[in-house]
């Protein structure tokens, strides 16, 4: 009896998490008429005329090739930098280390706010706001703190007798760094890697202010769905399909990880 | 020597960003003592800190600042209590475990811009499924994101159901991570579950409580997207948080120099929590007890 009511509160709880994913998901399929219709239609033909729209949408597959572009981008350059200077600071002693750390952790805490309106000026100022290195560059800014605080976690995995014993092999510091710890800690690495492409796929602030008319990413173009006339709620429910599924699969592709790196990297709660 | 070649790694980083940093708070200090907007170019003067009296005095900006705190103690708190109790729900062995976990991911995950669009639309006052199943309760529409009453909290429940999963997942960690001793050892004593729970759980998770608080706190200062997508502030600014104000006085205004302005005052709220963060995260690890 207690087990039977214990599942009951699963299913509610899982319910409330993916009803309303479900059903915007599930409006992208329908006509219009059954999107509207009161009481909602549970059982309809699936029909796939809003995802034709979408995709026949050159903005829209615009916006897609430049969030593909722009998080790939900036996550690699953040995960470069990331893993040298992750490198450097595990090799040091533990204050030097822990002050490093809280400084590095502080650099993600201020709002996007204060920086981004300077970066506005000068960006405008420069004739760069609809540039694809401006936006790129700022999201590298922003993601390799991140990428700094995760990384140390997976380098402080890796036995000191590796690094150690390379050293009495006389192997230079960037020969263990390439030898020893990427492949060690490849696993990590690509983690990190995810997870800022995800930040920065769902990022919608500085995208907003920074981009222009040719470097739109998908969460600013979106918006455009919602337009005077009202919302378009077929076109846009499967556009917000599109926009999210491929960051779900990349979320499950890195569970573990997920909740980790959110939760400040290097903070072990 | 050995120590000099690992420095390399790592000081041209932290002194780039630290040079940044600098660069910028001292460039921001320095706007912010002017009067610099984009629609009087030319006409910028000194006004010493007339922009920090003026958000003293702005209607505006004090209601925004009031309605930031409210919606960050009560969407945290809500998250704090929902999450604890979904996480202690969670905690014991049962089928399906690992998928309940890979579910409670996905809002985590969820770009938040499609978050708010899928909120909107819940609750469409027509359309809605919100509207809907109150209707099937015999309880009236109620206008959730066009009625000023009720529209701050509308924006709670997309945030709430947003982050709620991630409270639940750092609980279940930290919960985890617990040694089962003291518990079975009270339980072996004769306590109650509830006893168990209050006496002996509860005092061992308080401080990854905390630290998972100020982390949603922090965050929650700073939410713009759900907020933007959702009621952009409206109906009659009731949904205006100070982020959101800071944005339409730089980017709707053109007041530079108000707008960031509004920025120091919110990076000030988010580096006390930061402190507070340090002090339980870090001193704790120091003192091993994690």
């Amino acid at each position: 009896m207690r087990k039977l009511a214990f599942y009951i509160a699963i299913v509610v709880l899982l319910v409330a998490v993916l009803f309303p994913l479900y059903w915007v998901v599930v409006t992208s399929v329908k006509t219009t008429k059954d999107a509207f219709a009161i009481p909602p239609v549970w059982f309809f033909e699936p029909t796939w005329e809003n995802y034709q729209r979408v995709l026949n949408n050159g903005v829209f597959i615009r916006a897609f090739l430049n969030s593909v572009l722009i998080s790939f981008t900036a996550s690699f350059i953040s995960v470069a930098i990331g893993a040298l200077a992750a490198y450097g600071l595990v090799a040091q002693d533990e204050p030097v280390r822990r002050s490093n750390e809280k400084f590095v952790l502080s650099l993600r805490i201020a709002p996007p706010l204060i920086f981004i309106i300077p970066t506005y000026f000068l960006a405008a100022q420069l004739k760069l706001l609809n540039n694809h290195w401006v936006i790129i560059a700022v999201y590298a800014f922003i993601n390799v703190p991140f990428a700094i605080s995760l990384l140390i976690t997976f380098f402080e995995d890796i036995p000191r007798e590796l690094r150690d014993a390379a050293k009495v092999d006389g192997a230079r510091e960037l020969t263990i760094f390439w030898n020893v710890f990427l492949p060690v800690a490849k696993g990590g690495i690509v983690a990190t890697l995810i997870l800022c492409v995800l930040f920065t796929w769902n990022e919608f602030f500085v995208a907003l202010v920074l981009t222009g008319r040719d470097t739109q990413t998908l969460p600013v173009s979106i918006t455009s769905f919602l337009t005077f006339q009202g919302v378009q709620w077929g076109p846009l429910t499967a556009a917000a399909t599109l926009v999210m599924l491929p960051m779900l699969v990349l979320g499950m592709l890195v569970q573990g990880q997920v909740v980790r790196g959110m939760s400040l990297g290097s903070i072990k709660g | 020597m050995f120590k000099d070649a690992t420095k390399l790694f790592y000081q041209p980083v932290i002194a780039f960003f630290g040079a940044v940093s600098v660069v910028i708070t001292i460039y921001v200090l320095w706007l912010t003592l002017h009067n610099i907007s984009l629609l009087r170019p030319g006409q910028e003067q000194f006004i010493g800190l007339n922009n920090y009296v003026r958000l003293l005095l702005d209607t505006r900006g004090l209601n925004a600042l009031w309605r930031t705190v409210l919606f960050t103690v009560i969407a945290t708190v809500i998250e704090l209590i929902i999450g604890l109790s979904i996480a202690l729900l969670l905690d014991r062995e049962f089928h399906g475990k690992k998928i309940a976990r890979a579910i409670m991911l996905v809002p985590i995950v969820m770009t938040p811009i499609v978050v708010g669009l899928t909120w909107r639309f819940m609750f469409d006052p027509s359309s809605g499924m919100a509207n809907y199943l109150l209707s099937l309760l015999h309880l009236g529409p109620v206008d959730w994101l066009g009625n000023p009453q009720v529209a701050l909290f509308s924006v709670m429940i997309a945030d709430i159901w947003q982050w709620t999963p991630f409270v639940v997942l750092l609980t279940m960690a930290s919960l985890e991570s617990l040694p089962g001793d003291p518990q079975n050892a009270a339980r072996v004593d004769g306590a109650r579950e509830w006893q168990v729970l209050w006496h002996v759980t509860l005092p061992a998770l308080h401080r990854a409580l905390l630290v998972v608080a100020l982390i949603r706190a922090i965050d929650s200062v700073k939410t713009f997207d759900i907020f933007y997508i959702m009621t952009r502030g409206g109906p009659a600014l009731s949904t205006e948080t100070l982020n959101l104000y800071g944005y339409i006085s730089a980017f709707t205004n053109f007041d530079i120099s108000y707008a960031l302005t509004i920025a120091m005052v919110l990076t000030i709220f988010t580096n006390v929590a930061l402190l507070l963060l340090y002090n339980l995260a870090f001193k704790a690890q120091a003192r091993g007890a994690v």
